[in-house]
């Protein structure tokens, strides 16, 4: 059925190349940005690293990615409803298996394992098998959840983010907060039990997203409290260098490589969570804009995906990679802007790092084998 | 229920994303467009740093352009903070090869005096071999280099210490004051004398260099160099050799005096301090100018420790860095009757050739009050240039006595001698450019009052008496002058009654000598000296020197008088709990004077014979004579 060209259902005519295109225009840029942001960087150890080390293990790990996406987007994704429990399972047990001496801690969270040379973070592939687990257990229902079935549905999310809490990784259990609202949302939750949940939601929110309630050192403490490394001044400091770099780019920014809060490292981790400074620094709003717009299209494209869907199962699974996409991106771009509180989530193509590169290629390969098996 | 449609919540899903997409566009907009231009200005703030060096200060010059301080090139070895920071051992390595401890390296490196963007110098002239050494084993000495700094220089030593002044780290206060001349925190600045009196003109403008830093403070680049303008260089009127010659003479002097003791109480006089000045009456300009106790600049160079200055500062030494030329007041004794002769012979209380019966006392008011002669000696009957020449002190009390009787007060009014003193300079600054200058005493019924008024307990007595006349008359009392005013108001007397401003330096000369300003002579005012008044004070002013009986003759015996006649008046001042203070004031040559002269010893007995000697020595280098070694001489004022 795939190989077949006569067939005008066939999966491989319905390929989004819209959506390929506008990930791999993303990639590109985020590459660049990489180079940009570390070809001036000395690094701690002194010198064995060139200045090319940073952009070409980006590179290396974009190609696993396209390679990983094609091959998920190959395989017909109705075959993962039927493996969903084994994967859920068995992410939950490498969950507790990294919390163990296998696993490797940096930064303060015991969050890897080290694999030759590479650190896996095994919370960023977590995210795609709970998306497929509560896809799964919501298409089952047919999207009909009572009450039991809701809390079903919160008690599966409850295992991994407790584990990932345990790391600790507070960014991702945010993730995977953003990720479990949408999927109920779509999912068949009743308007109340959403509601409720909304209200707690909410309240969590009106208290982190700074609303006036708290005072500016409180803001601080939590900012410091989703981002356990850094110390409270430092954090204070990081935000400030983001915007100033931000506003240094204007409308058509200063040029690329000519971004002196970019080029001179002011702005703290800028290959990965803060890369988006150096686009706005570098290219200006046009170029800030253009990315935002990319990324417009991303979730456009997921969007259409999960309403053009040929069943529950396939609408869910967009849905879930919808929502972690858009949740990363706002939380990730707020951040460096000022709007939400620090924490640890990478822009998604853009920022530099293996594992959160390899999952966000995994979950787009999701989109696209459900958006070209519509028809199938 | 409508909720139940799935593609109604993928619409309020999408809904949600495109308002969060609105919110970041918001924000974006914000910081690129709204906010950017303050923020902006932060980036560039952020990644430039400025970095002045000192220019060279300009060099201070006599009046014939010797070097009174210049600069000199040090060897210095400076260190990069950075390196010291990353590898501390290099300051142990360090440290035995410059024969410094390593804590005093450490303290070097983290004195905040220094900027962190350049190498910090911790040890200056350092020997050739030592810097060669370091440079042929780099490798051990990581961030460690030799450069040449220019240091202030005094080629005399302490030699004019008070009139150069020094040159020392800039204060809260100076730098409040100057904040929109460039200054800023470390810089140097004059700290008295010609250094802060002619500042603005020696200092340079700082080099300032423009430099790219990365976040953690590493200087990346040079973006460019303002050069650095040295200092112009400013010449004095003082000139070297008399300089030498006239703070040798009064250090002679004041150590000669310990030798000797009171006749009345028999103590060794102390004579801790005293002053000297030589100026040009022509035009005012300062030719010499000392003061002791003295200090030596050098010890300024690079920062003086607390504890040491403390010693500068403690009242046992005397006070080193007061000029006690400008600074010092003292009662004038004798040599104030060049005011009290004026004063009578001006205002028509006397002619040249009245006289009074000197018999040695006088006794005024009811109960009698009486007033004498040193040792009671008696003169007989003396007009002024008489009671001058052998300071009949009675004389003077008449004066001082019938100017405040009721005819006379009403006449010529209640502070004739006071008027007189002020028109010479006393009692008000001489405006001489040298700072800290005070201004003296000169007291009047009025200020009697008032000081009474303000302070009952302290000035008991509120009115004004013939007794306190008496006093004036003889520079005693509450009167007290500087050194400088003596000088000057004898200089007015010696070139027919100009008072000009002192001054002490006369151009402002660019690195190419070439002079930029000048400093032009200032006239104060003029004082009307009739020849009628002149003649014969001038007469016995002479007489002081000249006649055998003369006070100041046996300290000028041997003088070449008939080449270079010299008029001066010795004095003697009793200070409470004191001993004696010995004063001379002298000018010459008579006819064209050329200096005015003024020698004030504290604790150090007669005018007579302990400063009138010290002038004569500074006479004999003036006129070119042989430097003959103060002595001491027996006579009385």
């Amino acid at each position: 059925m795939l190989r077949d060209p006569r067939n005008p259902a066939s999966p491989l005519r319905h390929v989004d190349g819209l959506l390929v295109g506008a990930i791999v225009a993303i990639s590109g840029l985020g590459l660049l940005m990489v180079y940009s942001a570390t070809r001036n960087q000395q690094t701690v150890t002194g010198g064995t690293f060139g200045t090319n080390y940073y952009v070409t293990r980006q590179a290396v790990f974009i190609g696993i990615g396209i390679l990983l996406m094609i091959g998920v987007a190959l395989v017909d994704y109705r075959y993962l409803q039927d493996v969903a429990p084994i994967l859920y399972v068995g992410t939950v047990f490498v969950l507790l298996v990294v919390l163990t001496p296998l696993g490797s801690s940096a930064r303060g969270a015991q969050a890897w394992f080290e694999v030759g040379g590479f650190q896996l973070e095994p919370s960023e592939f977590a995210k795609i098998t709970f998306i497929v687990a509560i896809s799964a257990y919501c298409a089952m229902h047919r999207s009909d959840l009572d009450s039991s079935r809701f809390m079903w549905v919160l008690a599966l999310a409850a295992v991994p983010m407790v584990l990932i809490y345990r790391q600790p990784d507070l960014g991702t259990d945010l993730v995977f907060a953003g990720i479990l609202i949408a999927m109920l949302l779509v999912g068949g939750a009743r308007p109340r039990h959403l509601a409720v949940l909304g209200v707690i939601s909410v309240l969590l929110i009106v208290t982190i997203f700074q609303l006036g309630v708290l005072k500016r050192y409180q803001v601080d403490r939590l900012a410091a409290f989703l981002d356990p490394q850094g110390d409270v001044q430092r954090t204070t400091y990081n935000l400030r260098q983001s915007q100033i770099a931000i506003a240094a780019g204007g409308f058509t920014g200063r040029g690329l490589f000519k971004g002196s809060q970019t080029n001179l490292s002011f702005v703290p981790e800028q290959h990965t969570d803060f890369i988006f400074t150096a686009v706005a620094e570098e290219f200006g709003l046009m170029g800030a804009l253009t990315l935002l717009a990319l990324f417009g299209l991303v979730v456009w494209r997921t969007w259409r995906a999960a309403v053009l869907a040929k069943d529950r199962f396939g609408t869910l699974l967009c849905v879930g990679i919808l929502a972690m996409i858009v949740f990363q991106i706002f939380e990730n771009v707020g951040m460096t802007m000022g709007m939400t509180p620090i924490a640890g989530i990478p822009l998604p193509f853009m920022s530099y790092g293996g594992s959160a590169t390899l999952g966000a290629f995994v979950g787009l390969g999701l989109v696209l084998n459900v958006h070209m098996r519509r028809f199938a | 229920m409508s909720m139940d449609s799935p593609r109604l919540r993928l619409g309020v899903l999408g809904v949600v994303i495109i308002s969060l997409f609105a919110a970041l566009l918001a924000r974006l907009w914000y910081l690129q467009v709204l906010a950017a231009p303050e923020l902006r200005v932060e980036a560039q703030r952020n990644s430039v740093r400025l970095v002045e060096s000192e220019g060279t200060r300009g060099r201070i010059l006599d009046r014939k352009g010797r070097v009174l301080v210049g600069n000199r090139v040090s060897n210095a070895v400076v260190v990069s903070r950075q390196d010291a920071d990353k590898k501390p051992e290099i300051l142990g390595r360090l440290a035995p090869v410059l024969g410094v401890p390593e804590t005093e390296l450490k303290q070097r490196i983290h004195d905040s005096r220094f900027s962190p963007f350049k190498p910090i110098p911790v040890a200056e002239d350092v020997p050739k071999e030592k810097l060669i050494y370091i440079r042929e084993h780099q490798s051990d000495f990581p961030g460690v280099d030799g450069v040449q700094l220019t240091r202030r220089d005094y080629p005399g030593g302490e030699l004019a210490a008070h009139v150069l002044g020094y040159v020392g780290e800039i204060n809260e206060k100076e730098l409040a004051a100057r904040k929109t001349e460039g200054y800023k925190q470390g810089d140097s600045i004059g700290k008295g004398g010609v250094e802060s009196a002619y500042e603005s003109d020696l200092r340079g403008r700082p080099q300032i260099e423009k430099l790219e830093v990365d976040s953690k403070g590493r200087v990346l680049r040079t973006l460019g160099v303002q050069p650095a303008v040295p200092g112009n260089d400013v010449q004095l009127t003082i000139d070297l050799d008399l300089q030498r010659l006239t703070e040798n003479s009064l250090v002679a002097g004041l150590e000669t005096a310990r030798d000797f003791s009171d006749r009345e109480s028999g103590k060794r006089f102390s004579a801790p301090a005293g002053a000297a000045v030589v100026i040009d009456p022509r035009d005012g300009s300062v030719v010499a100018m000392a003061s002791y106790p003295t200090y030596d600049p050098r010890e300024f160079i690079d920062g003086i420790s607390q504890e040491r200055f403390g010693q500068l500062q403690d009242p046992a030494g005397s006070f080193p860095l007061n000029n006690r030329a400008t600074q010092g007041q003292y009662a004038p004794g004798s040599t104030f009757k060049l005011v009290s002769g004026i004063t009578a012979l001006s205002k028509g209380l006397i002619k040249a050739r009245d006289t009074v019966d000197d018999t040695g006392s006088i006794s005024v008011g009811n109960p009698p009050r009486i007033f004498r002669n040193a040792f009671g000696q008696v003169n007989g009957r003396v007009n002024v240039s008489e009671a001058l020449v052998r300071s009949s002190d009675v004389f003077f009390y008449q004066i001082g006595s019938n100017l405040w009787d009721e005819k006379n007060r009403s006449r010529f009014g209640p502070t004739a001698m006071q008027d007189t003193a002020r028109s010479l300079g006393m009692g008000s600054r001489t405006e001489i450019e040298l700072p800290f200058e005070a201004g003296g005493r000169v007291p009047d019924p009025d200020s009697r009052k008032r000081l009474h008024d303000s302070n009952p307990e302290a000035f008991p007595t509120a009115g004004w008496f013939t007794g306190d006349n008496i006093n004036l008359s003889v520079g005693q009392g509450d009167l007290v002058v500087t050194p400088l005013q003596l000088a000057n108001a004898y200089a007015t007397f010696a070139n027919g009654g100009t008072v000009w401003v002192p001054r002490v330096a006369s151009t402002v000369l660019d690195t190419n000598k070439a002079p930029v300003r000048t400093i032009d002579p200032r006239e104060l005012r003029k004082v009307d000296l009739p020849p009628g008044v002149r003649d014969p004070m001038l007469q016995g002013l002479t007489g002081v020197v000249a006649d055998s009986d003369g006070t100041a003759a046996p300290a000028f015996s041997g003088f070449p008088l008939a080449n270079f006649p010299i008029a001066g008046k010795t004095g003697t001042a009793q200070v409470f709990g004191k001993q004696d203070t010995a004063l001379f004031c002298a000018f010459g040559p008579v006819e064209a004077p050329e200096y005015a002269v003024a020698v004030v010893m504290e604790q150090s007995g007669f005018g007579a014979e302990a400063a009138a000697p010290v002038a004569r020595a500074i006479f004999d280098g003036a006129t070119g004579g042989e430097a003959k070694p103060v002595t001491r001489v027996t006579a009385v004022d």
